[in-house]
């Protein structure tokens, strides 16, 4: 009887994971199989070169560049401005400190959906518009990766940091030595979720860097998509898509443990 | 009194001795400095943000000219045009029609899923897969999907339009939707089932509670708090959709939700103030939708 559930179940994921198993073929098939009645399933020959399309038509190779440089440089960003504001909140006392605290959780209620505009008009009245300094800045920091590593740290014990500073350790070489080490772990999940979330966002890439030296993927491919409607730039897209997909696909196959706890993270969840 | 004494030793752990005032050390000012580079972001890039989009829903700015005051203009003009109702009720739909079937089964899927079981590992995947992928890429790869000699059609043998008409393409968003986002719910759910004391359920089954009577007067009580976090996540998200609208329909077809809404009026129409009303609209709708949530799912606690 028990059994008997395992079936729609498997074959639900299966669904589920078919559409991209079809989105990778569909990238490979000659032009005129990707829509054949009925479904072709498997092309008559693999088309290698279809991989190519997007980068010899488009500047895709640039998107995928500009994405991986703000991906990182995001990433890299919130674990220092995050590791640095848990410890501060953590590990010592001054006044203001559980006021500013609590400031930062409260912006996690308010969605970006709801600030874009005024923040546009900050950004244009930096002189930020179409540059990397407006991708970037606004978001290097992150109340959850915030709420996280003060977590993190909280789980530090006192005595440890007493004895590194009965050693002469200072506040930073603490943080390097004794905590860092401790505090790896959830340090790597938040990496790779704001990663992740950053090779999604397309909001806010599309309104403060839409020209073409410092378009990320999702607005390339928002584009791209614009342009090649008709049925010949099919094998195209389907290329240009399953490319961006890739590396958080394999990031994720390759660290799941990581990636779920830092879903489960994101939701308070821990 | 007030003669000259030693300055006190600090004993491990006294700074956090609540209630007490003390002195801030040195090495406390160097901590409150290191929290200073987020709390800077925070303070320009969504604070003040923040509190100008409440400014700036009483002006009319178009970002080249100043703002110039106008009232509640914004919001009179938003109560009667019936472009943005339709995207209020579109994002309504957007919202109940994903989230409700994405819910109810990654809740379905995680009570089953849970199971320490091989091959389970591989089922989970299956289903995690689309949270892993980026909404703009994964539409592009729904647009072939959901043409009419696409995956969708093929395999279930109707022959549908999908994004060319309005009682078609919304559905159609709903689909991927799901699609999309169930695994991201399922995850959710897992880590509550995982942190849920394992022997109630144990007491459950050996007081003879068959597996429905366990899930409904067990788990599912249990499960609450969590389904609480979920339905106030899933409320936020529906509402800030945006990619998938723009790359199927571009807002075409009864598929115009409010943050395209939003991202139209500012930046198409140059109506920054009349976008901030929006803004201010769905800020203070996010907020009630969240405190009613919570307060639902608190009576009914156990």
């Amino acid at each position: 009887m028990r059994r008997l559930v395992w079936i729609p179940v498997t074959a639900g994921g299966l669904a589920f994971a078919a559409i991209l198993l079809y989105a990778a073929i569909s990238a490979l098939k000659p032009g005129g199989e990707v829509l054949a009645v009925p479904i072709e399933w498997w092309p008559s020959r693999f088309e290698w070169h279809n991989l190519r399309l997007p980068f010899e038509e488009t500047p895709f190779a640039r998107y995928y560049a500009n994405s991986v440089f703000v991906g990182v440089t995001v990433t890299l960003l919130n674990i220092v401005t995050c590791t640095l504001a848990g410890y501060s909140f953590s590990k010592f006392s001054y006044p203001g400190r559980n006021v500013a605290f609590v400031v930062v959780l409260a912006t996690l209620m308010v969605p970006l959906e709801v600030i874009y505009v005024p923040l546009y008009a900050l950004i244009y009245d930096l002189g930020w518009v179409n540059s990397f300094a407006g991708l970037i800045i606004p978001a290097g920091t992150s109340a959850f990766g915030i709420f996280l590593m003060r977590q993190a740290i909280d789980s530090v014990p006192d005595e440890l940091l007493e004895a590194a500073r009965l050693d002469g350790a200072g506040v930073i070489r603490t943080l390097l030595t004794i905590i860092g080490p401790l505090v790896r772990g959830p340090m790597a999940a938040l990496a790779l979720f704001i990663f992740l979330m950053n090779w999604d966002s397309h909001l806010w890439p599309l309104l403060v860097a839409s020209d073409d030296d410092h378009r990320t993927l999702p607005v390339g491919l928002a584009a791209m998509q614009a342009n090649n409607l008709g049925a010949s730039g099919i094998p195209m897209m389907m290329a240009a898509a399953v490319l961006a997909l890739l590396p958080t696909v394999v990031l994720f196959l390759s660290l799941q443990k990581r990636f779920v706890e830092g879903v489960a993270m994101s939701a308070g969840l821990r | 009194m007030t003669t000259t004494t030693a300055r006190p030793v600090r004993v491990p752990g006294s700074s956090r001795a609540p209630g007490r005032r003390r002195r801030v050390h040195g090495r406390d000012l160097v901590g409150a400095a290191l929290s200073l580079p987020a709390l800077l972001l925070f303070a320009f890039f969504a604070i003040y943000p923040g509190l100008r989009v409440f400014y700036l829903s009483l002006f009319d700015y178009s970002l080249t000219a100043p703002p110039e005051f106008v009232g509640l203009d914004n919001f009179r003009f938003l109560a009667e045009d019936p472009r943005f109702r339709q995207a209020v009720l579109n994002s309504l739909f957007y919202t109940v029609g994903t989230y409700l079937p994405a819910l109810a089964l990654a809740l379905a899927l995680a009570v089953v899923l849970r199971r320490r079981m091989r091959g389970l590992g591989w089922v989970r995947l299956l289903y995690f897969l689309p949270v892993a992928t980026s909404w703009v890429a994964i539409s592009v790869v729904w647009r072939l999907v959901l043409h009419p000699d696409g995956l969708l059609n093929e395999t279930l043998h109707i022959d549908v339009n999908w994004l060319t008409s309005s009682s078609t393409a919304r559905w159609a968003l709903v689909i991927m939707g799901i699609w999309k986002e169930t695994g991201f719910f399922l995850i959710l759910f897992l880590a509550g089932l995982a942190r849920m004391p394992e022997d109630v359920h144990e007491a459950a089954l050996v007081d003879g509670a068959n597996t429905w009577q366990r899930f409904w007067r067990v788990t599912f009580p249990l499960l609450k708090p969590i389904t609480a976090i979920c339905s106030v996540i899933a409320v936020i998200r529906g509402f800030q959709a945006f990619s998938p609208q723009v790359v199927l329909t571009g807002g075409a077809f009864d598929t115009e939700v409010v943050n395209l809404f939003v991202y139209k009026t500012a930046f198409e129409s140059a109506r920054m103030g009349r976008a901030s009303a929006v803004a201010v609209l769905m800020f203070l709708l996010l907020i009630a939708v969240t405190l009613v949530q919570l307060r639902v799912f608190r009576r009914n606690d156990v």
